[in-house]
């Protein structure tokens, strides 16, 4: 303990004389020892402050939290380590991420063993903000951030992480988590474009083992596809890891049925196929999504009806979609036309529905902006992207590898002077 | 706002939704960013919020801002005591599984079936206001005939007064046949342009030569 004593001299002192790479020194050295007394070293931390002592707080800290913990050592720890991440320097504790990160995690552990995911959520925030290099940097947190979010219910919170765009991993395995519960917070949030953009993520990205992760994004990719598009396309594109082209559809049999039964537009169908696999949809957690898959069928019918009628009685609409009355009917081509999936207007007295074409003629400011919008961000992808290029042709493994290859197949490269002359 | 103590967060937040009915457009504001990542921060600390959390007017303004996915999750996510026995609270979320739902019928009773707080009064109010306005849209854009009956029940009023109602907008009732004839208003957009967008047109030329 005498030992602890005088790391918490010196943590005090160096921390305040700026002198953080010599601690960061001392403080690596002292870490089996930290790790020895890992129980005991709570009452410490009140020695430090977690602003200007930052890395060796960290250091303690994880000690402390390493190890199995009962409920009540997690409650005593949730606080100080929420304190601690809403009030220590970025600068000292991005000199050991890992560190950082873990106990970060732990702390979600902690949280969540207290079933109290909603204590999580805020400081999970600021831990983000401060360990990542630039927005574009997804780090390990950002999953466990939106898990809490997902289990507090707070999708709102959530959401507004998933507006950043990404470049930057650490692990994989993040970006497929990130991508798997963003989709959840999406989907909860009726934000079905971008939930399908990020589950496409998951299955698409490359992949040497094939994953639980992927399939389940797979499963629920399918599902929105069918809400938010009234399709889905069974091929999956061609860049595409072969472990997912090989192994995916075979995990998804129930899904897949149902997106072949949807297209063919019959809703007893339909209905007669979810009951079939109704306990499969349910054990997966999915039953809820499939049902907002049959009221979307509906909807899918009346919009093919507008492909082909000008005008349709509300009755006709029913007889052809299998709705109970005219009323109803009414009401579904209502919802549309206030979600903006179809252009209509009804005429109750004599019971019809006259179809029009959609009023939008793409030349108002506001359309104007938005293509203008549309094009910033597409130019400034391909910057990135040539960045990246540079950044490639430029890396010696990279070359080392490409010039092998080269010699063999084509010595042009090699030749200084041009040997004919085609004018 | 993390330091200050729950009491203190809980009395700026009512005082937030007290105020007068004109200043709604900032509770708007107020209640999409802040208030469920202020829950969130209370809760960090470790504070048990859940017994003083004004739960009937954080609905309410979700429900006010339109924002119904976060009304349904706050329901979801609150302590099952507070959903039984908070009577406002049921009676917000009433309105709330009305519109999630779209029985707009529906909507103006859960309004009226509920004896007010006098904070939450002047939201309901305003809320009520707001959702007739919004139907009164939708009926424009989507109706060309539509019985007074079903206008009534929309717009939340007495067939009297829908009719004085519609009138006023310039739309036409046939008396005999109890039917309304809609008048679509022209829709106006802007269309001017600025000498920015020529610049910006230009670096899109650059961008794809280069």
């Amino acid at each position: 303990m005498e030992a602890i004593q005088s790391l918490v001299m010196n943590i005090q002192g160096l921390s305040s004389s700026g002198d953080i790479s010599h601690l960061h020194v001392l403080l690596k050295q002292a870490q089996e020892s930290l790790y020895a007394e890992s129980t005991r070293l709570l009452p410490v931390l009140d020695q430090l402050d977690p602003a200007t002592h930052s890395l060796g707080y960290l250091y303690i800290l994880e000690a402390c939290s390493s190890g199995s913990i009962s409920k009540e050592q997690a409650s005593a720890l949730v606080l100080p380590i929420a304190r601690f991440i809403n009030s220590c320097v970025a600068e000292q504790i991005r000199l050991q991420p890992d560190k950082f990160i873990s106990v970060c995690k732990r702390f979600k552990d902690h949280v969540m063993l207290l079933e109290a995911p909603l204590r999580g959520v805020a400081p999970m925030l600021t831990a983000i903000r401060k360990i990542q290099t630039s927005s574009e940097h997804l780090t390990s947190l950002h999953p466990e951030f939106l898990l809490l979010c997902l289990l507090s219910k707070s999708y709102k919170v959530g959401y507004s992480v998933l507006d950043d765009d990404i470049f930057e991993v650490d692990q994989p395995r993040d970006l497929f988590l990130y991508c798997y519960y963003g989709g959840m917070i999406c989907i909860g949030q009726k934000r079905f474009r971008k939930a399908l953009e990020l589950l496409h993520n998951v299955v698409t990205s490359p992949m040497t083992s094939f994953n639980a992760i992927a399939v389940e994004a797979y499963k629920k990719h399918i599902l929105v596809s069918l809400i938010h598009n009234w399709n889905f396309c069974t091929s999956l594109p061609k860049y595409t890891s072969s472990v997912c082209q090989r192994n995916l559809k075979n995990y998804c049999q129930p899904y897949i049925e149902l997106a072949h039964c949807y297209v063919s537009g019959k809703i007893v169908h339909l209905e007669a196929m979810v009951d079939r696999h109704r306990e499969k949809y349910e054990n997966d957690n999915n039953l809820g999504l499939v049902k907002q898959v049959l009221s979307s069928q509906y909807k899918r019918n009346i919009q093919r009806l507008t492909q082909t009628y000008l005008t349709l009685s509300l009755q006709d609409i029913a007889n052809s979609v299998q709705l109970n009355s005219a009323k109803e009917a009414e009401m579904h081509v209502l919802q549309m036309i206030e979600d903006g999936q179809i252009f209509a207007t009804i005429n109750q007295k004599d019971g019809m529905v006259r179809f029009l074409e959609d009023p939008e003629q793409y030349k108002t400011c506001h359309m104007i902006e938005h293509i203008d919008s549309s094009i910033q961000r597409i130019m400034a992808l391909s910057r990135k992207l040539t960045a990246i290029d540079e950044n490639i042709s430029t890396d010696p493994l990279f070359l080392s590898k490409t010039g092998r290859e080269r010699q063999r197949f084509d010595f042009d490269d090699y030749d200084s002077v041009p040997q004919k002359f085609n004018i | 706002m993390e330091s200050l103590p729950i009491s203190a967060t809980n009395s700026c937040f009512k005082l937030h939704f007290a105020f007068n009915p004109f200043k709604f457009q900032k509770l708007r504001l107020f209640s999409h960013s802040l208030s469920l990542s202020l829950i969130a921060q209370v809760a960090a600390e470790g504070v048990s919020f859940q017994d003083d959390w004004p739960y009937a007017i954080h609905l309410l303004a979700l429900i006010y801002a339109g924002d119904i996915n976060s009304a349904r999750f706050l329901w979801k996510s609150m302590p099952v005591a507070v959903k039984e026995s908070n009577p406002e609270v049921i009676a917000a979320w009433k309105i709330g599984q009305k519109l999630w739902v779209r029985d707009f019928g529906g909507v103006y009773e859960a309004i009226r079936g509920y004896e007010w707080s006098q904070d939450a009064e002047g939201l309901v109010a305003a809320f009520s206001d707001l959702y007739t306005k919004k139907m009164f849209q939708l009926l424009q854009s989507a109706y060309s005939t539509i019985s007074i009956q079903d206008t009534a029940l929309f717009l939340g009023m007495s067939e009297d007064d829908v009719t004085t109602y519609v009138l006023q907008q310039g739309w036409v009732v046939d008396p005999a046949s109890q039917m309304v004839t809609v008048k679509k208003q022209p829709i106006v957009t802007e269309q001017k342009l600025d000498a920015s967008k020529l610049q910006s047109l230009t670096e899109y030329v650059f961008h794809l030569e280069h």
